[in-house]
C-alpha cells in the first residue's frame, strides 16, 4: 500500500489519522512543523501528503504546498481545514490552487479513507 | 420687455396731478394718480411702482410719511419727493427715508422727464442685481460667502464637506474635504464632477438622475490612499429647494481609517478564536470517531489513552473558554473598573499560597525579596491578582523539577517594579519575539507536556498597558526567563 505523509502540528490528530490510515494498510510518516514536514517529503517522497491549512501561523501548511508544487513535487496533497474550505485562503491572480482536495476538521475516518483512495487511484497507486 | 413702466402720483393739487399724469403717459408710461397720502400709502404699497412721486405737503398725511410706508412695503420702487417748499433740510431727510431724488416745484417737463428717467436706470440696475442674486441663492453659490457662523463652524470640522449645486459646480467645501481628496487649484463655480473620485462621483449621479426627490441619502466606503492608508465614508445627501425640486448635492467625508483597522484585528481575532476552539473539538472527536468505529480493532491501552487524551484536550478547551470570557469581562471592564489601593506584597503572596499544590509537586523553591515601605498603587484588585496569577504560572509550568522562582518588588520615585524570575526551560528569540501575542505558544521538544490557552501572556500585557505601564522579557533558552514589570505609583 502506499507511503503516506501526515504534516500537523496538533498531535491527537496526527495519532488518529495515522491510525485511521494505518488499518488500511498504508504506512505513516509524521511531522508537526512545515520545516520538518519538508524534509521528510524531500527525503522520504511519500505517494500522498496531508497537511494541516494552519500550524504556527495561518496559512502555513497553504505556503507550504506551493513550495511543493513550486519545486516540481506533484505528489497529491489532501489538506486538513478547520474552517470550511477557501475561507482566509487567498490566491493570486491566475496561480494553480496547490492543494488536490480538502478534508473539514473534524475528519471522520470514512471520508479520510475516501479522499485518500480516490487521489491515490488518480497516481495509479 | 414690451411692458410699461408703472408710476405712481401722489399730490393733492389737482391741475399739478392732472399735467404730469398726462406728461408721463404721452411718454408711454402707465401712470396712477391718486388726492391724498391715503391712498397713496394703499395704492403704493398694494402694488409694485417702479417709480412714486410723493407730494411733501398733503392735508392728511406728510408726504415723508407716505415715502417711509412705501418704502417699508415696497423697497425696490424708487420714490421722488415733489415740493414746493424746498429746503435742504427737507431733501436730507428725504434721502435718509430712501428717496431717490428730490423735485423742487415748479419744474419744467423737461427737467422732471430726465429726473424719470433716471429713476427708472435705477430701478432697472435693481431688478437686475435682484435677479442675479436669487440665480445665484438658486445655484447654491452664495453660500460659500455667507458670513454666518455656521459657515465658520462647518469650515473647522474635520469631516469633509462639499456641496455641488444640480448643474454640477462647486457650491461649496472646506478645508477638510479639500484635504481628503486632494484638490488644491478649485474655486466655487468651478464644474468639480470630473475632478473627484469615481466613487464619489457615481454617488452624486445617482441622485441627480433619480426620478423623485426622495431624501435618500446614498453612502460608500472608499480607499484614497493605497494599503489602507486612509479610508473614508463618503455620503451624499439631496438639498431640495423649497418647492421640492433638487437643488444640489452636499457630500460628507468621515475619516474611517482606525475605524477599519480595528474592525480587522477584531475579524483576524474572531478567526483565530474559532479555529482555537475547533481544534480540541476536532481531536476529541477524531478519537470518538475511532473508538465508535466497530471495524477498526484497538488494543485496550489505546483505548484508554485514546479517552485519557480526550479528556485533557476537553479541559484545555474549557480553559481556553475561561481566558476567552476573562478577555471579554476585561474589555467591558476598562469602562467600570474598581480602583483602590493595592499591596503588591498581599497579592503576590496570596497568589503563592494558591499555588502551594503545584510548587510542592515539582518541589520548587521560592525567594520573595520586597523592599520596607513598598507604596501602594491605586489599581482594581482584580486585574492585578490576574497579572501575578499568570505570571507566576508560567514560572511554575515552564519551570524544570527542583527549580527556583526568584519574586523581586522595589520602588523608585515614579515606578513599582516587580520581577519574576524562573530557572525554567527559556526561549529562543524566535519564541520572545512573539511571546505576547495571542494564542501564540511555544512548540518545541521542551513544551510538549506543557498545557495552555495561550492567552496568559497576552492578558499581562493587556492589562500592564492599561495602566501605562511596562513590560521586558529575559530569557535564555534552556536557562530560564525573567520578566520585570513596571507600574506608574501615581495611576490617575
Amino acid at each position: 500500500m502506499a507511503l503516506i505523509a501526515i504534516i500537523d502540528d496538533d498531535p491527537d490528530i496526527i495519532d488518529a489519522s495515522s491510525l485511521v490510515l494505518k488499518s488500511k494498510g498504508h504506512s505513516i510518516i509524521s511531522a508537526s512543523n512545515p520545516d520538518d514536514g519538508y524534509k521528510i517529503v524531500k527525503e522520504q517522497k511519500p505517494d500522498l501528503i496531508i497537511l494541516d491549512v494552519m500550524m504556527d501561523e495561518p496559512d502555513d501548511g497553504f505556503y507550504l504546498a506551493q513550495k511543493f508544487r513550486k519545486e516540481g513535487i506533484n505528489t497529491p496533497i489532501l489538506m486538513y481545514t478547520s474552517v470550511s474550505k477557501a475561507t482566509g485562503l487567498e490566491f493570486e491572480k491566475n496561480e494553480m490552487v496547490p492543494v488536490d482536495d480538502f478534508v473539514e476538521k473534524p475528519i471522520s475516518p470514512d471520508e479520510l479513507i475516501q479522499k485518500v483512495e480516490n487521489l491515490l487511484k488518480k497516481e495509479g497507486k | 420687455m414690451n411692458e410699461k413702466y408703472k408710476i405712481l402720483i401722489v399730490d393733492d393739487e389737482k391741475g399739478l396731478r392732472i399735467g404730469t399724469q398726462r406728461l408721463l403717459e404721452d411718454e408711454g408710461y402707465d401712470v396712477v394718480a391718486v388726492d391724498c397720502g391715503e391712498d397713496g400709502i394703499r395704492a403704493g404699497t398694494e402694488q409694485d411702482f417702479d417709480i412714486a412721486i410723493i407730494d411733501l405737503k398733503m392735508p392728511d398725511y406728510d408726504g415723508l410719511e407716505v415715502l417711509k410706508r412705501i418704502k417699508n412695503s415696497r423697497p425696490n420702487t424708487i420714490c421722488f419727493i415733489a415740493t414746493a417748499f424746498a429746503s435742504y433740510d427737507t431733501a436730507i431727510q428725504s434721502t435718509r427715508l430712501g428717496a431717490f431724488g428730490y423735485i423742487p416745484k415748479p419744474f419744467t417737463p423737461e427737467e422732471f422727464l430726465y429726473q424719470i428717467e433716471q429713476g427708472i436706470n435705477q430701478r432697472n440696475l435693481i431688478l437686475e442685481s435682484e435677479r442675479l442674486k436669487k440665480e445665484r441663492e438658486e445655484n447654491l453659490l452664495e453660500l460659500a460667502s455667507e458670513k454666518s457662523r455656521l459657515n465658520a463652524i462647518i469650515k473647522s470640522i474635520s469631516d469633509g464637506v462639499l456641496v455641488i449645486n444640480k448643474n454640477g459646480e462647486l457650491a461649496y467645501y472646506n478645508y477638510a474635504a479639500l484635504k481628503f481628496l486632494d484638490l488644491h487649484e478649485i474655486k466655487i463655480g468651478d464644474k468639480i464632477l470630473p475632478l473627484l473620485n469615481k466613487n464619489i462621483t457615481e454617488l452624486v449621479e445617482k441622485i441627480f438622475s433619480s426620478e423623485t426627490i426622495l431624501l435618500k441619502s446614498y453612502a460608500t466606503q472608499i480607499e484614497l490612499k493605497p494599503n489602507n492608508e486612509l479610508i473614508v465614508e463618503a455620503a451624499a445627501t439631496p438639498i431640495p429647494h423649497p418647492d421640492g425640486s433638487l437643488a444640489g448635492v452636499v457630500i460628507v467625508l468621515s475619516n474611517i481609517t482606525e475605524f477599519k483597522k480595528i474592525e480587522l484585528i477584531k475579524s483576524q481575532f474572531v478567526s483565530m478564536v474559532a479555529h482555537e476552539l475547533k481544534a480540541p473539538l476536532a481531536a476529541v472527536q477524531g478519537y470518538l470517531n475511532i473508538l465508535a468505529d466497530e471495524k477498526i480493532n484497538l488494543p485496550k491501552e489505546k483505548r484508554q489513552d485514546y479517552l485519557t487524551r480526550s479528556i485533557v484536550r476537553l479541559k484545555s478547551l474549557s480553559d481556553l473558554v475561561n481566558d476567552l470570557l476573562d478577555i471579554s469581562r476585561m474589555e467591558l471592564k476598562t469602562k467600570h473598573r474598581e480602583i483602590e489601593d493595592i499591596n503588591i506584597n498581599e497579592i503576590i503572596k496570596n497568589t503563592l499560597q494558591l499555588f502551594e499544590i503545584e510548587l510542592k509537586k515539582k518541589e520548587i523553591q521560592v525567594e520573595f525579596k520586597t523592599e520596607e515601605n513598598i507604596p501602594t498603587i491605586k489599581a482594581d484588585y482584580n486585574e492585578i491578582q490576574r497579572l501575578i496569577t499568570n505570571l507566576i504560572s508560567n514560572a511554575i509550568k515552564y519551570n524544570k523539577e527542583k527549580g527556583k522562582i526568584i519574586i523581586n518588588v522595589s520602588s523608585s520615585t515614579n515606578y513599582l517594579q516587580i520581577k519574576i524570575a524562573d530557572t525554567g526551560i527559556g526561549m529562543k528569540p524566535e519564541e520572545k519575539a512573539k511571546l505576547f501575542n495571542e494564542f501564540f505558544r511555544a512548540k518545541n521538544e521542551k513544551t510538549r507536556g506543557i498545557s495552555g490557552t495561550g492567552l496568559g501572556l497576552s492578558i499581562v500585557k493587556k492589562i500592564i498597558d492599561s495602566y501605562y505601564g511596562k513590560i521586558d522579557v529575559d530569557s535564555e533558552f534552556d536557562k530560564g526567563t525573567t520578566f520585570t514589570i513596571n507600574l506608574p505609583i501615581n495611576i490617575k
